[in-house]
């Protein structure tokens, strides 16, 4: 984990500290005192005596709740006891509190609902509910959004209610919350608000933070009802806002089809409205082209692309139509400005396009040239391998490997002719490519030639034709890298060294040996890694752990991670402590090649590195352990600050499918907010992800429910669905709201008939509303 | 960790690398881009692991060459002549001309320009307003081959897209089938340089300036870094001096010093008298 920022403490404060912790550990009878430190002007000390207030449970909740509501002696010691509160581990505290609700004083009572909120206290909401049309609008507001965070079926009606009293101070905070609900109930009042000009661009963002198809047909209205470029924008950010979040409800394809559907005939328009200088909007509205666009929209997109802060969008937008698409696609291909057929040639895979790709290889911009050449090799056009040929001597290396790259994976039955000639006729530059080529695929009948290379006066040209020598099936090969092993050009030993360790003929481990005595550094690095590739002379390795070059003594540390003798483990151990970050991470990579219990300690400490490279390698050697503790690290790093941490932790906890590494995967996303990667990580399909989910179901509150629920929906696969239409018996109602509710939005062959029933026949209102509202709609 | 692959880790340790040379902050989704270009440069070198290539920018690189030489080509040199023009106009006649007409001269210092065409582009509007002479213009950056290829006058014919301003293009631009040449006076009014926007004392040397563009640079940079950058090029502008960033850019989150305003449609930074 990447290390925060170091908060010293005074000495005073310390004392404090450790003060406040003996009281802590005498129970009730210190919590005046502790009561009394929440007013200490120290934020550290403040902040150590709500955590032992709230450590103490039921014996401070009602002092706390009695402070709150006859003492209150400064705004800072009021946020320490709200936090005590929230944070409390009483048994009582939820039934203390809400004692407070009917308090006279209106700030006592928004104290109260915001404990009550931060705690999604589900058996406050009916009184919550109540509070939405009290006399203060403050006490309105933490109701509305207490309810928000608590969520579930109960609060929905009463947020809807605030909604329709279009009282300024309740319809805001509640066109915040009510989306987060996933209620289709919700829908009708929101779309209803957008008449109201007071309340249209609220009522639109918050339609579109509900994710539902339901929402589509009310958003688009608005581009009826006039306002020009301003309302194209609102239009496009909301609907980017609920794919994005249908994505969450695994329901973007059908959303994404029903809005195509919707918005196709105001295409023009969403295209004009980029002119617009704002980012966000003109994100918003690339993005949605790219899903609801044809080559109409090409043009347009092709512009973003100078824009650095749009190219991704933009780029992204392109490969999504011309998918969609193939004649765009194409058309893409011609497009005036080279951005645009950058951003498209990925995306080729279609025969069809080979002619259009084949003329982008003369094409003025290098880059459209090496894109070319990797379409070609995309789509299997062998048609194209002598006009490859020739790119090998392009100015541009980029083209150049790029050009080699497709040649080797087309391999044709004429390339060997081709390479011998290019090898033998070539400029420099295209004699290397050659060479690379033969390094590659091989080469019958071409010893002599590659052979003569090795002596090349060009030491790259020389370099690349030993390294062709190791792939050649020539009884003269052994013999020639022995003999080019001991030759007087550095480079070239190097470069034999690789080629005998990856020939691994019966000399080779008395060559590499001889290698790792060498005057010069880098033959001795590479005999280094020569004898790990072939497992052998640890004794010499582990003398090299003392070479005076760095990169040696790395080289040899990584040799050593291959070799599985207690020497060179201990050797491994030795070195995973060094200062040099390099070789600690080489030591590191080789400790986790072990599966022994003595590798897991040094994995779990090098998972708290201060270095993302050295946390990453920790994670890679812990991601196949089935300890406990190994499976704990990995899913703390889910939560590392840094994004490649997290999503390293979460692929390879999704790479798993073992029950252990698919509770890890389920307890960090009823944890995480919905943006986490998580969330994506956990609807992977597998049987023990699936059955990890059904299992916390039947318990799971409203909000776990949403959670679980849309994980299954993203799942979509077959034993999901199962799942889901299981969940519809389970004596959970959350789990049947959800459930019923994602049914009908994934569009369930079976959905509408068993949730229709649920509207009329479920025990629960809430879950006989909510299903009505879904199944009339669908 | 064997080959050109580069994995999650390998790309730690070369985007750290790159960022600790450069300042140039590849994040994790820019990994597939950051390989492409590392892979070709790589392969071109001759290396067949980019462990071996990393060992060698971290032991035995003397004097940092090849380091430089590796930032050289990830650089990103794409700009063009024209690019967001509005900003220039506005700067121009809201700030430019009414500096000459006070102190009788300005300067302008384009930060980042990569290979000139945005400190051309405003010399051929200064020109257009008949300012060329009473300002001074410096445009530089880290890469000495886009400086050099700003010092030649030389583009390539993508250095003028198809909405620019026919007139202006006309009038100051020569094109001859895929090269597009400036007009030797006004690649003459723009002095050009090397300066890595990191160094302090360099930047420090430069001396004040009445404009600033640093347009589309920050996007690259992490926020400790760009907060550090503007500080310096905030430093760098006389009072009531202007800074320009890129139209998708704000400064805003930074919590900058300057002062943010709107001309005509484009927003500017003030440094406060």
């Amino acid at each position: 984990m990447t290390a925060g920022p170091a908060f010293s403490l005074t000495a005073g404060e310390r004392r404090q500290i450790d003060h406040i912790d003996e009281l802590v550990a005498l129970g009730a009878a210190a919590v005046p005192e502790l009561i009394a430190a929440m007013s200490d002007p120290s934020w550290t000390v403040r902040r150590a005596t709500l955590a032992g207030l709230a450590a103490l449970g039921d014996d401070a909740s009602r002092p706390l709740c009695a402070w709150l509501r006859d003492r209150r002696t400064s705004e800072q010691a009021i946020a320490a006891a709200v936090d005590a509160l929230v944070g409390s581990i009483g048994g009582t505290t939820v039934a203390e509190v809400m004692m407070l609700l009917g308090d006279p004083r209106p700030a006592v009572v928004a104290d109260a609902a915001h404990i009550l909120g931060r705690r999604r206290a589900v058996e406050a909401t009916a009184a919550l509910g109540v509070l939405i049309d009290h006399a203060d609008d403050n006490v309105a507001v933490a109701a509305i959004e207490a309810l928000g965070a608590i969520g579930g079926s109960a609060a929905v009606e009463p947020l809807i209610g605030a909604i329709a009293r279009k009282s300024f101070f309740r319809t805001f905070p509640a066109l915040q919350v009510l989306p987060k609900t996933g209620d289709p109930r919700v829908i009708a009042p929101l779309a209803e608000l957008l008449g109201d000009e007071a309340y249209r661009l609220e009522a639109a963002r918050a339609l579109g933070r509900t994710g539902s198809a339901l929402a589509l047909a009310p958003l688009a209205s608005l581009l009826h009802a006039g306002g020009g470029d301003p309302m194209v924008r609102l239009v496009a950010l909301a609907l980017a806002d609920l794919v994005a979040r249908a994505g969450w409800n695994g329901t973007a394809d059908r959303v994404v089809g029903e809005l195509r559907r919707v918005i196709a005939p105001s295409l023009d328009r969403f295209i004009g409205a980029l002119r617009t200088t704002d980012p966000q909007e003109r994100v918003a509205i690339a993005w949605l082209l790219g899903r609801i666009g044809g080559a109409s929209a090409l043009p347009a997109l092709s512009r973003l692309l100078d824009d650095p802060a749009l190219a991704a969008t933009a780029t992204e937008a392109i490969q999504h139509i011309g998918r969609a698409h193939d004649t765009a696609m194409i058309e893409a291909l011609h497009a005036d400005d080279p951005a645009a057929r950058i951003a498209v040639l990925p995306i080729v895979g279609s025969r069809r396009a080979a002619p259009d790709v084949s003329a982008l290889l003369d094409d003025d911009e290098p880059e459209v040239r090496a894109r070319a050449c990797e379409a070609l090799a995309r789509i299997g056009e062998t048609a194209a391998v002598p006009r490859l040929f020739e790119l090998l001597g392009d100015p541009s290396p980029r083209v150049a490997h790029a050009a080699a790259a497709a040649i080797q994976s087309l391999g044709t039955a004429g390339t060997p002719a081709l390479v011998i000639a290019a090898l033998g006729a070539g400029t420099q530059a295209v004699r290397r490519q050659a060479l690379r080529i033969i390094g590659t695929l091989g080469c019958d009948g071409a010893y002599d030639a590659v052979r003569a290379a090795a002596d090349d006066p060009d030491r790259r040209i020389a370099e690349l034709a030993v390294a062709a020598l190791a792939v050649l099936e020539d009884a003269r090969v052994d013999p020639a890298l022995a003999e080019l092993a001991a030759g007087p050009d550095e480079a070239v030993r190097g470069a034999a060294m690789r080629a005998i360790a990856r020939r691994a003929g019966a000399d080779a481990a008395a060559l590499l040996a001889r290698g790792t005595a060498d005057e010069a550094a880098w033959v001795r690095y590479y005999a280094c890694q020569g004898l790990g590739r072939i497992g052998q002379a640890a004794p010499l390795l582990i003398e090299r752990l003392a070479d005076a070059t760095p990169h040696v003594r790395i080289a040899a540390i990584e040799a050593l991670a291959h070799i599985q003798t207690d020497a060179a483990w201990r050797a491994l151990c030795s070195m995973v402590g060094s200062p040099d970050p390099d070789q600690e991470r080489a030591a590191l990579v080789g400790i986790g090649l072990h599966a022994t219990a003595a590798a897991l300690p040094f994995l779990l400490a090098a998972t708290a590195s201060a270095d993302a490279a050295t946390r990453l390698i920790a994670l890679s050697g812990l991601a196949a352990r089935r300890e406990p503790e190994a499976l704990a690290a990995l899913g703390a790093a889910a939560h590392d600050a840094a994004p490649e941490i997290q999503e390293a932790a979460l692929s390879l906890l999704g790479e798993r499918d073992d029950r252990a590494a698919a509770d890890v995967l389920v307890a960090i996303a009823l944890t995480s907010e919905p943006e986490h990667p998580a969330h994506r990580a956990l609807s992977w399909p597998g049987a023990a992800r699936s059955a990890a989910i059904q299992a916390r179901l039947g318990e799971a509150s409203d909000r776990d429910a949403d959670v679980l629920v849309a994980a299954l929906a993203r799942m979509g696969d077959d034993a999901a669905i199962t799942a889901l239409f299981a969940s519809l018996e389970l004596a959970n109602p959350a789990v049947r709201r959800a459930a019923a509710t994602a049914l009908i939005a994934i569009g369930a062959p079976g959905a509408r008939g068993r949730v229709t029933q649920l509207a009329s026949h479920d025990p629960d209102l809430g879950v006989r509303r909510a299903s009505a509202a879904a199944a009339a709609t669908d | 960790m064997p080959g050109l692959e580069l994995s999650p880790q390998l790309f730690a340790i070369f985007s750290g690398l790159v960022e600790e040379t450069s300042g140039i902050h590849y994040a994790a989704r820019e990994r597939e881009i950051f390989a492409a270009k590392l892979g070709a440069h790589v392969s071109d070198l001759g290396y067949d692991s980019l462990l071996d290539y990393y060992y060698h920018l971290r032991y035995d690189d003397p004097g940092g060459v090849e380091r430089a030489r590796l930032i050289e080509m990830l650089l990103v040199h794409e700009t063009y002549f024209f690019r967001e023009l509005a900003p220039l106009r506005q700067a121009v006649d809201s700030h430019l001309a009414d500096v000459v007409r006070t102190r009788g001269r300005a300067r302008v210092w384009s930060a980042g320009c990569s290979t000139g065409e945005e400190p051309l582009t405003l010399a051929m509007l200064l020109d257009d307003r008949g300012l060329l002479g009473q300002v001074e213009i410096l445009g530089t950056d880290v890469s000495e081959q886009a400086i050099a290829q700003a010092e030649s006058g030389l583009y390539g014919k993508r250095a003028l897209r198809d909405d620019h301003p026919a007139e202006l293009g006309r009038r100051y631009l020569s094109v001859d089938g895929n090269h597009v040449t400036i007009d030797p006076r006004l690649r003459a009014a723009v002095r050009f340089k090397t300066l890595n926007l990191f160094d302090a004392a360099a930047v420090r040397m430069l001396g004040a300036c009445d404009l600033i563009l640093c347009r589309n640079v920050l996007i690259y940079f992490r926020d400790e870094l760009i907060t550090r950058v503007i500080d310096q090029l905030a430093e760098a502008l006389t009072p009531e001096g202007l800074l320009a960033v890129g139209v998708s850019e704000s400064l805003l989150r930074f919590g900058t010093g300057l002062v943010c305003e709107e001309r005509g449609s484009s927003f500017f930074y003030r440094r406060a008298r």
